[in-house]
């Protein structure tokens, strides 16, 4: 295998860039599915049946705590992919590991927000736009949660195997992931809660 | 739930098909046994990553629908041939038509295109495996275990039958309780995140592998239609993901997307359905156009005529393919301005199409034409289609469409194009990349014998539809009474339809009379084609390429011929290759059973079979797997072995 | 310790909370639909380019001109299928 050094290790091999684009395309994908996601809420959220509307559901704290965790997030695996790209292997790990820390602080408000709604009488079944909404939330946090464990599976290869090609390459491939996620909540934050709100 | 109805039963067909399903699942694993293959078929087939192989693989699959999908249609046609017939009742009926549409659409037209895909595309761009060969083989075994799911529902839990297009309110659980539907969205929702994963794969494939000097304006036009496709799969599929996990969220987890009484919407079904449905038209055509582009240009001995307009008039399509959707529902419900809007981009879009009839013409303007099987298919689709074309922009128009909606019309204009233009093409890039695959070719007489039956038949099975359609006769109707007088024209049909089915066994036993009695001293490009996968052997080493060869024009091995020059020459050097893994089939075996317990909403062993395939994939991260290296004397040896084996004959 | 934060990734940072603030905007004073609409969109695309453009590394891929016509059809399918959705269900259903 023909390793490149005058590129990031990331880049290193032509099986490694033929993943990182290859992931592009997968998030261009990601795009299409959460627009459908999205128009399906869009489309739905007058419908409230007998069940609670966006404004009287939304609460403003819990949605900025869970803005600002993944915020940060976003910004401490930046931090990663640049310690990783300076050789630095404890930071980096460090940097991950308080990434995945702050996914999961996320992901434990967003259960507790959805406590809180069924708790108020506002299940998935209650109508069509709590359906579209749980569903769009859920999906979201699904793929964080599968962040979680497929961030956790990379840190112990980085432990185990340091830097190389293929972890250097998986690391950047989460990164992008992670990102892209993090994008998601943007939309999510802007068009489905403060749009609510408004 | 009790046995009886776990397993449909009370239908003597079902009952045979059963004992025959029983007897086949307990004969191969006997044969298997006994001649000793279970070995070979591990080591050579199960495990391979091999895209050749794959593809194979693909296609022998798609045979196996086509039949299962033929049966379904033949006995609609027999149910319908007479009036007030009794062959079938109402929900066998129901049953077939949802089944004989999914099968031939997802499990026949799909899996057959990405298998010449796969046989085809690394070779003609010069490349030696596909860009993730185990997520290749991850792609195909999801489709097979969606395939296999999809089809068990009929002896286990009974088919779906709310149609093809499985609309609400009729799929919703309320008016159709029982598991057909499930089966219907999760063995879409499989074998659908296979086909995404092939988009991925085959995209970066073309776009990171081609041969050195291969731009993309130097690309053979099925290459193009195949990237094109894939860019269609990539961003349509996951509309027909999330449409599918909405349904079964209505289904089996009491969500309100679909229902009418609790802020749901039932038409949303049908938007979502169709946002995927219509590109999903063009990922099994667009690849049928390059293939005809193909043979025509082949066996005309010219270049394809307006190379650029083609490739223009594709990305054209891939992008007006997602603007057309709302067509398929003028008459639910819309309002003039959105029908308007639809009605126009839909005829936007046959001027794309027919820039390239014009582009195949002129191709064959002046040719010298050889009349082989493949070209005979190909100058056969190209009237056909364009009837089948006509009546598309006839349904194109909103308010004449009133009178055409679900009428037999309607069946007659889709398999006028889907017919000609997708079966038609896999049929001939099946006879013309056969030699390739195999170092044999098939029968030319018995294919051409099998080419007009078929054609024939084709046209006497469903132009009476047209009329029977404009006549008022709906479609999904299980019977009819004598006084409307759609007798006789449906029996005509039925004729035709028995004839459709000889032409196809013709066509099966060509490939048994070949395998047996085929002369095997072909030359590596046997049909003197234009395009690099035939200047490599045939069959095709497991390497493709010895040397990979540097292009400098469209066409390069055409005119390699002529000037006598090599493509590609030097001194062989070690080849890397991936290693063959067990992963990608205990994949699919864990994503059957996974679906199968999810249909029946048994959610422990549903849980367990999901967590195991979380626990495949995180092995999958865990393995180092570095490939191996094929040796230059091992290359030197095949490649002496393969001409000497052409030389001797 | 300071090569560890390189400035315009902390700058990137501070800047994409504040957007998150200025998001705040519509909803906490009482304006119209549209200048509510304008904010909320202004703020979640500049968001979005920061993300894809500072952590993403989009330009120095080599490919970069191929991940822009991905990212470009992928809003053109998604704007389509939302707007479209939104157009044959909402806006043009039921309607003479």
């Amino acid at each position: 295998m023909k390793i490149d050094h005058s590129v990031p290790m990331e880049y290193s091999t032509d099986e490694n860039k033929m993943k990182i684009l290859g992931f592009w395309i997968f998030l261009g994908a990601e795009i299409a599915l959460f627009s459908t996601l999205f128009a399906v809420y869009f489309t739905l959220q007058g419908n409230t049946n007998v069940g609670p509307s966006a404004s009287d559901l939304f609460h403003l704290s819990p949605v900025m705590i869970e803005t600002i965790l993944l915020l940060s997030s976003s910004f401490t695996i930046g931090l990663g992919v640049h310690a990783m790209r300076l050789g630095l292997k404890k930071p980096m790990m460090t940097f991950f590991g308080i990434t995945l820390a702050l996914g999961a602080a996320f992901l434990g408000v967003e259960v507790y927000e959805f406590v809180t709604y069924v708790g108020e009488g506002a299940t998935i079944q209650t109508s069509g736009f709590l359906s579209a909404l749980f569903t769009l939330l859920g999906t979201h946090g699904l793929h964080v949660t599968f962040g979680l464990l497929w961030g956790g599976s990379i840190l112990l290869q980085i432990k185990k195997r340091g830097f190389t090609p293929e972890t250097a390459n998986k690391s950047f491939i989460f990164s992008l992931y992670w990102h892209f996620l993090d994008v998601v909540w943007i939309f999510i934050f802007s068009f489905v809660y403060l749009k609510g709100l408004m | 739930m009790k046995w009886d109805e776990f397993f449909v039963t009370g239908e003597p067909m079902i009952y045979a098909a059963m004992v025959s399903i029983v007897v086949v699942s307990l004969a191969i694993p006997i044969a298997l046994t006994y001649f000793k293959k279970w070995n070979w078929l591990w080591m050579n087939w199960l495990t391979t990553v091999d895209h050749k192989k794959i593809g194979v693989m693909y296609i022998l699959s798609a045979l196996l629908m086509l039949f299962r999908g033929g049966v379904d249609a033949l006995l609609m046609r027999g149910q319908t041939a007479i009036p007030d017939n009794g062959l079938l009742d109402g929900q066998h009926y129901n049953e077939i038509f949802t089944t004989h549409g999914v099968i031939m659409i997802l499990f026949m037209a799909m899996p057959f295109i990405i298998g010449l895909m796969n046989v085809v595309i690394p070779l003609q761009i010069g490349a030696r495996d596909v860009a993730f060969p185990r997520l290749n083989a991850i792609s195909f075994w999801l489709f097979f275990a969606g395939a296999m799911l999809f089809n068990i529902s009929f002896v286990i839990g009974g088919s779906p039958d709310a149609g093809w297009s499985a609309y609400f309110p009729l799929a919703s659980l309320e008016f159709s309780p029982t598991v057909g539907n499930n089966y219907y969205s999760l063995a879409l929702q499989i074998a659908g995140i296979g086909t995404l994963l092939t988009g991925i794969n085959f995209l970066v494939t073309i776009l990171k592998m081609r041969a050195p000097g291969m731009t993309l304006m130097k690309m053979p036009m099925f290459t193009w239609s195949v990237l094109i496709t894939n860019v269609i799969i990539v961003f349509a599929f996951p509309v027909l993901t999330v449409a599918l996990a909405l349904m079964t969220l209505d289904r089996q987890f009491g969500t309100q997307f679909f229902a009418m009484q609790s802020g749901g919407m039932d038409m949303l079904w049908a938007n979502l359905f169709w946002v995927w449905g219509h590109p999903e038209v063009y990922i099994v055509i667009l690849p049928a156009f390059g293939i005809y582009s193909e043979i025509i240009s082949a066996f005309a001995r010219k270049n394809l005529y307006g190379y650029k307009s083609m490739v223009v008039s594709m990305v054209a399509i891939s992008l007006l393919s997602f603007v057309v959707w709302a067509h398929h529902f003028y008459t639910m419900g819309h309002g003039v301005m959105v029908n308007s809007v639809f009605s126009i981009t839909t005829m936007a879009i046959a001027i794309p199409t027919g820039v390239k009839i014009f582009n195949w013409l002129f191709t064959l303007r002046k040719g010298k034409i050889s009349f082989t099987t493949p070209m005979l298919y190909s100058l056969a689709f190209i009237p056909i289609f364009t009837i089948g074309g006509v009546t598309g922009v006839m349904l194109a128009m909103a308010s004449a469409d009133y009178q055409y909606h679900n009428t037999m019309f309607l069946v007659a204009h889709f398999h006028y194009v889907l017919i000609p233009g997708t079966v038609f093409a896999v049929i001939a890039g099946f006879h013309f990349w056969f030699p390739k695959v195999f170092g044999f070719m098939l029968n030319e007489k018995l294919g051409k014998l099998s080419f007009w039956f078929i054609t024939i038949s084709f046209n006497v099975t469903f132009f009476p539809l047209f009329i029977l359609g404009l006549n008022g006769m709906t479609r999904r109707m299980y019977t009819y009474s004598e006084s409307t007088g759609y007798g006789p024209l449906n029996m005509l049909s039925m004729v035709g339809a028995v004839g459709l089915a000889i032409g196809f066994i013709i066509l099966v036993y060509n490939i048994y009379w070949s395998v047996r009695y085929s002369p095997r001293d072909i030359d590596q490009d046997p049909w003197d084609a234009r395009s690099l996968e035939w200047s490599t052997h045939s069959p095709v080493p497991e390497y493709n390429f010895a040397l990979i060869p540097t292009v400098n024009k469209l066409d390069a091995h055409w005119f390699a011929k002529k000037e006598g020059k090599p493509l590609a020459t030097g001194k062989y050097e070690p080849i890397h290759m991936p290693n063959n893994s067990g992963l990608p089939v205990i994949m699919g075996a864990l994503f059957f059973f996974w679906g199968f317990f999810m249909v029946f909403s048994w959610w422990i062993p549903a849980i367990v079979f999901g967590v195991l395939i979380l626990g495949t994939l995180a092995y999958r991260s865990f393995e180092k797997d570095h490939g191996r290296y094929i040796s230059v004397e091992e290359i030197e040896r095949t490649e002496n072995a393969l001409r000497g084996a052409q030389h001797e004959n | 310790m300071k090569q560890l934060f390189p400035a315009q990734h902390v700058m990137g940072f501070l800047f994409s909370l504040l957007l998150s603030l200025v998001a705040l905007v519509a909803v906490l004073f009482d304006l119209s639909f549209t200048a509510g609409m304008t904010i909320l969109v202004v703020t979640a695309l500049v968001q979005a380019g920061l993300q894809l453009f500072l952590f993403m590394h989009v330009k120095e891929n080599a490919e970069s001109k191929t991940l822009y016509l991905n990212i470009l059809y992928a809003l053109f399918v998604g704007l389509v299928t939302i707007f479209g959705t939104l157009f044959a269900m909402r806006w043009g259903y039921m309607v003479k």
